[in-house]
């Protein structure tokens, strides 16, 4: 019988070495292979004149048989003495590393195919790098077209001596084969023509090389730590379905579990399956649902560990990467972040090693700091296994890597400081929420200068304190006499203004207060910015709109005028931009609209997410209440 | 222990929660065929139960007729949201296979799914496709983006690195998604006999001792001889098959790179 666990390996190395044609060949021999495909491909090649050529089993598209070459990664499945193989084909062409680099992603071991009469070329160390970027610690080096070589063995090892001599620190070389994949020679059995080779044929050494694998993936994560990245919550019926899949570590039913980043905690209810049974324990590599005991509210992006081994939080990574993209790194620019299911914006430093940082571009490799806008968790090293990121810009990815080790300083975007490290464990959100009786949240409001937003404010702060609500306004022009008042109106002082007042709004939520936010925010961009650091489930973007005629014949604060006379460049909407939203929660037009009913309809904003106070006299239950409005809010 | 379908179907599972999570207006493209039939199940187990997206039938007029009957009946009893898209201006132009195999795939299969995706708004396909099909399907990606013209740009497809799929897209592009990527002919079948899913009859061997191995149009897909008359002698044939499984798929013979033309046109 075919044992459950399959041997994942991928066949890397330099252009035209013959990859494609070993793996081609390995399928040929062991019958993989239809009749009618063999023929079919020994009719191309007899049409081209050329001999019969195993790559092109693979090799199935026009460009890739007519040039001989692998333009795109392909997988086989293959069974060898009972044992389940997964071999990865990889394009050895530099203009096809991403290529390359999408397949061999998803292998464990590495086989190495070098070309025993040209030698070592710029490709195959390459690969050997980019292995040990992507994880693959494992690799069977084999020495091919040892026919062409004329079965030297004087040739092959010194081919294997220079190979060895490159080999990564975090690598391990397992051992060095001579073959010839065209001719089928020591893959499947020894040849007489390299009978002063003493080791076992290709195959054989593949079973056995790969056995220490096969035996930790039986073992189904036992003993690791426990991570669950988050994908999507469910509510098909009136229960919540956390659902996501397990990478590292095993998890039962009734146990204690915690959230990373939010630092939430929970219990394990029941670990839900279709068709409808309940299963008690689920294990590395599951896709799961879980419902929980606890009505919390999590998102997409957040780690489930168990209390006691959390993964890191932090907003700064050393990550040593593989650049694919011909576009050069741009230390300016900002990237988009993957790691697990969480994505969020970041920028990138040099991490000061040393290595190059001019002109990175696609197949170069570079260690980098990574600076997240908000804190992401992840961890370090091999140990629970989320440390694989990838960067991305608006619709390409552009880098892969892995997280080296925390970096010795930490902090939110700017700290200045390498001495700040994130506490935690003081008193919870949700424990202020319950003893204040209610959800907080953030009404983020955004118009033009005399649109109604300190109106708006001051009316709504007003009923918000009569109905029992904690209530924080942060006015735009009363921070910028205080906390803001080294800020001008230029795009980036603009831009730093928001950034304060979205983790001064942030400061406030954590203490259950519902904030209001009065500043012009113009920006989509900064917007977006504070959307990501107070989090998109609390952020309410309000837009007070009203015509810029109307503004201006308000104009309470006498800017307009100023503008008109030249003395203020800067007023948004007249002379420098304004960015309308696109997606509002509430879109309120302070021109028809009289402030009453706008404050009607952020109320009925607030209480359709379940935002409302506990009547007086009855104990807040937080479940219940928090739960019913939420189902209602994504309805 | 987890064996190894099971290691696929949760593989599955999380690819195609990722595509629901990120495609607006996210369809399954369904053709009652054995890999359909998968696909349809795992969005179940995905959603623990729940179909929360249509099913998308792309009918040419020239498929066998059991399927037709099947696919309503089917969609009936179990309360399912179908979308059917048709070609009806080529269709009444007179197309058909007699006008070129490849040239009424175009326009039959190819141009109505793009008419199809772009009256419905899709954003996005899950697809049964899977890699030991046939060629230029085995250099696929787990995710595709398809501009508006459908064109597949098999020669700079986006990286794909570990399960961080490339979901984010421009409004204008549709994705093909292709939760079945890695499943292999003989995994689909041993999963149907396993989860005991319901199969068009038309996959088992009838009186006169043929059966269809894939099911098509009528003038382009051929029936195979064969004795299995049950599911468990389906599965065992599969096992010890040598020929291939669009063997009598008409299309793909047409010349050595028929599918990868097709294909790279829009082709499912």
């Amino acid at each position: 019988m075919t044992e459950f666990k399959q041997r994942k390996l991928v066949i890397v190395g330099h252009v035209d070495h013959g990859k494609s044609t070993l793996l081609g060949r390995i399928l040929m021999d062991f019958g993989k292979i239809p009749q009618e495909k063999i023929d079919k491909v020994s009719r191309t090649c007899q049409s081209r004149g050329i001999q019969l050529e195993p790559a092109f089993f693979l090799d199935a598209l026009q460009e890739e048989q007519e040039q001989g070459i692998s333009i795109d990664t392909t997988r086989v499945n293959f069974e060898f003495d009972g044992k389940r193989f997964l071999l990865i084909d990889a394009p050895g062409h530099l203009e096809f590393l991403k290529n390359m680099t999408s397949g061999a992603s998803g292998a464990e071991t590495g086989i190495l195919v070098v070309d025993g009469y040209d030698g070592i070329c710029s490709q195959t160390l390459r690969h050997l790098k980019i292995l040990g970027v992507l994880g693959v610690a494992n690799v069977v080096v084999v020495v091919n077209k040892m026919d062409k070589a004329g079965y030297s063995q004087s040739r092959f090892e010194e081919v294997a001596a220079e190979i060895r001599a490159h080999i990564e620190k975090e690598q391990k070389c397992l051992s060095v084969i001579p073959i010839s994949a065209l001719k089928g020679e020591n893959l499947s059995q020894s040849a007489k023509e390299l009978d002063w080779y003493k080791g076992l044929p290709l195959l054989a050494q593949l079973v056995e090389h790969t056995d220490a694998q096969c035996r930790l993936d039986s073992e189904e994560g036992a003993g690791e730590p426990f991570r669950m990245i988050v994908q999507d919550v469910y509510r098909f019926t009136d229960e919540r379905y956390f659902a996501g899949r397990i990478v590292s570590g095993q998890i039962s039913a009734g146990q204690k579990i915690f959230f990373s980043p939010s630092g939430k905690e929970s219990t394990i209810a029941a670990i839900e399956t279709f068709p409808a049974t309940q299963k008690e324990t689920a294990v590395k590599g599951d896709s799961v649902a879980l419902r929980l005991k606890d009505q919390i509210f999590i998102e997409r992006g957040e780690i489930i560990s168990l209390p006691e081994e959390s993964p890191e939080v932090n907003s700064e990574m050393e990550a040593k990467l593989v650049w694919l993209n011909s576009t050069a790194l741009d230390w300016t620019q900002e990237y988009l972040l993957k790691i697990g299911t969480a994505e969020v914006t970041c920028r990138l430093e040099p991490a000061g090693n040393g290595g190059a940082v001019e002109n990175i571009v696609n197949g170069d490799f570079v260690d980098v700091v990574i600076k997240t806008r908000t804190p992401v968790s992840f961890d370090r090293g091999n140990k629970g296994g989320v440390d694989k990121l990838v960067l991305c810009t608006t619709y390409e990815t552009v880098a892969c890597g892995s997280i080296k080790a925390l970096s010795s300083h930490a902090g939110i975007k700017s700290a200045k400081s390498k001495n700040i490290v994130v506490e935690s464990g003081f008193v919870r959100r949700q424990e202020h929420e319950h003893k204040h009786g209610h959800k907080g949240a953030v009404l983020w409001t955004t118009g033009l200068s005399g649109a109604g937003k300190s109106t708006l404010a001051r009316a709504l702060e007003r009923r918000l304190f009569d109905d029992g609500y904690r209530v924080v306004v942060l006015d735009g022009d009363n921070l910028r006499s205080g906390i803001c008042a080294d800020l001008g109106f230029e795009p980036q002082d603009r831009s730093e203004n928001i950034r304060r007042v979205a983790h001064m709004a942030k400061l406030f939520l954590n203490t259950g207060a519902v904030v209001i936010t009065a500043c012009i925010s113009p920006y989509e961009k900064d917007r977006r910015m504070a959307e990501e650091i107070i989090g998109e489930e609390d952020f309410n973007e309000l837009f007070i709109f009203c015509p810029v005629e109307v503004c201006q014949q308000r104009d309470p604060k006498g800017l307009y005028k100023k503008a008109s006379g030249g003395q203020i460049k800067d007023l948004s909407g007249l002379n420098a931009p304004y960015q309308p939203p696109a997606k509002p929660k509430l879109r309120l037009d302070t021109s028809t609209v009289g402030i009453e009913a706008e404050v009607e309809a952020v109320m009925k904003l607030l209480h359709s997410k379940g935002i409302k106070p506990a009547p007086v006299g009855k104990e807040f239950v937080a479940g219940a209440k928090y739960n019913s409005g939420i189902n209602k809010a994504s309805q | 222990m987890t064996d190894y379908l099971t290691h696929l179907e949760h593989e599955s599972v999380f690819i195609i929660r990722e595509a629901y999570k990120k495609i607006r207006n996210l369809g399954l493209l369904w053709s009652m065929g054995k890999d359909s039939t998968v696909l349809l199940h795992l969005v179940r187990k995905s959603f623990l139960g729940h179909v929360p997206i249509p099913l998308v039938h792309i009918d040419t007029s020239y498929k066998i007729p059991e399927m037709i009957q099947w696919r309503d009946q089917y969609v009936k009893d179990h309360g399912l949201r179908l979308i059917v898209g048709q070609n009806k201006a080529a269709l009444d132009g007179g197309m058909g296979p007699d006008k070129g195999r490849l040239v009424c795939c175009g326009a039959l299969k190819t141009q109505a799914l793009l008419d199809t995706i772009k009256e419905n708004n899709i954003g996005g396909l899950l697809l049964g496709i899977r890699r030991d099909e046939e060629g230029s399907r085995a250099k696929e990606r787990v995710v595709s983006p398809r501009p508006e013209d459908g064109t597949w740009t098999y020669k700079d497809q986006v990286a794909e690195i570990w399960n961080h799929y490339n979901l984010h897209l421009p409004e204008s592009v549709h994705m093909r998604v292709h939760p079945l990527l890695h499943w292999s002919e003989l995994d689909v079948w041993e999963y149907i006999q396993r989860e005991k899913l319901e199969i068009m009859p038309l996959y088992y061997s009838n009186a006169d001792g043929k059966r269809y191995r894939s099911l098509g149009c009528w003038p382009c897909t051929g029936t195979i001889d064969s004795c299995a008359t049950t599911l468990d002698a389906v599965v065992e044939e599969i096992r010890l098959t040598k020929t291939s499984e669009r063997a009598g798929r008409a299309q793909d013979n047409v010349d050595a790179y028929a599918m990868q033309k097709l294909r790279s046109q829009g082709y499912m």
